[in-house]
């Protein structure tokens, strides 16, 4: 029953139809239209132009980065051996052979020092350092061909350090 | 040859027949929430134009973007500086506007109604405004006022019967 009545009520107020808006008003929101249509306007030129610059924004600046790091991989990949690829060397019998007629091996020391340190039980002890360059040459006097190699080495030697 | 309209471009005469069938729903909310007539105007003006620009397809708002936008440009105004300047000239504009459309013989009902929607509290008016003249639905309603659907009916319910009590000698 109240239910009823209710939607009667409902119904009542519904009759009632709000008010149109003055004339002036209603000019005023006419002449506002927020998008007057005018092609080749200034508003439609500068949606078109909206529109574009969001399309170039959303796919091709994407679609450009993606684009230049396929070609970095591909590059990547065209300087890297492939893994299964065998390489390919150089035929040993059309190389003619090297013969390493001149041999020097020597020694040179770069640097020297002494520095004191702790061991765990706290005796101290005194490091001799030695930094030496290993050298190696190998010639073939006949081809002219001179290979080198130089090692750089530490020998570090603890030796007592006897306090008094 | 056909036009190249484009969607974001209502013709003139959809903007006209869009505004002759839902300016009179906002007015009428407007004028609940300002404080005179010249404020309730204005504001329907800027929140039709704000809620239409700010669709992305351009396509009409939905009505209760609009309410929303009236309702929080109505408290926006009410909290600005020039609130006392406002309230003057509220006092100076006419003070009857009639909020709906009515013949001789309604008149008096109508105002009725209007006075008792008028001293209803502000929850209950905005609500029953937006069901009954706004016809959103309660979804809508609770969306454009930002509160749960729930509430929006129960306030509804109560409002009502708010009203029916204080318009029984009439409405009877």
């Amino acid at each position: 029953m109240i239910i009823h009545e209710h939607e009667r009520f409902e119904a009542e107020l519904r009759r009632l139809r709000p008010a149109k808006p003055p004339e002036d008003l209603m000019a005023r929101l006419a002449a506002a239209k927020p998008f007057v249509h005018s092609p080749g306007s200034n508003t439609t030129a500068k949606s078109c132009r909206t529109k574009r610059r969001e399309l170039f924004l959303r796919w091709f600046l994407p679609a450009a980065a993606t684009a230049a790091a396929a070609v970095l991989l591909a590059l990547w990949r065209l300087d890297a051996p492939l893994p299964n690829t065998p390489q390919k060397r150089p035929n040993a019998a059309s190389i003619p052979a090297l013969i390493a007629d001149d041999i020097e091996i020597g020694r040179r020391l770069i640097a020297t020092f002494d520095t004191v340190a702790s061991l765990p039980s706290g005796e101290p002890v005194r490091l001799r350092c030695r930094e030496w360059l290993d050298e190696v040459v190998l010639r073939d006097k006949t081809s002219g061909v001179v290979i080198e190699q130089r090692t750089p080495r530490f020998d570090i030697v603890p030796v007592s350090f006897e306090t008094y | 040859m056909k036009s190249d309209r484009t969607h974001e471009s209502p013709t003139s005469s959809d903007w006209q027949r869009w505004l002759a069938e839902h300016a009179p729903k906002f007015l009428l909310f407007a004028r609940q929430q300002a404080r005179s007539e010249a404020d309730a105007q204005d504001l329907v003006q800027e929140a039709v134009l704000e809620s239409w620009q700010r669709q992305s397809d351009a396509a009409p708002p939905p009505l209760g973007l609009v309410f929303a936008t009236i309702r929080r440009r109505a408290i926006d105004l009410a909290r600005s500086e020039n609130r006392r300047a406002r309230r003057e000239s509220a006092a100076s504009d006419p003070p009857e506007v009639c909020w709906f459309d009515s013949g001789i013989e309604d008149r008096e009902r109508s105002q009725l109604i209007q006075a008792a929607v008028q001293n209803l509290p502000d929850i209950y008016r905005d609500v029953i405004s937006l069901k009954v003249w706004g016809e959103l639905t309660f979804a809508e309603i609770a969306e454009a006022l930002d509160i749960p659907a729930n509430t929006a009916a129960s306030r509804y319910r109560y409002a009502l019967a708010e009203l029916r009590k204080r318009t029984k000698e009439v409405l009877a």
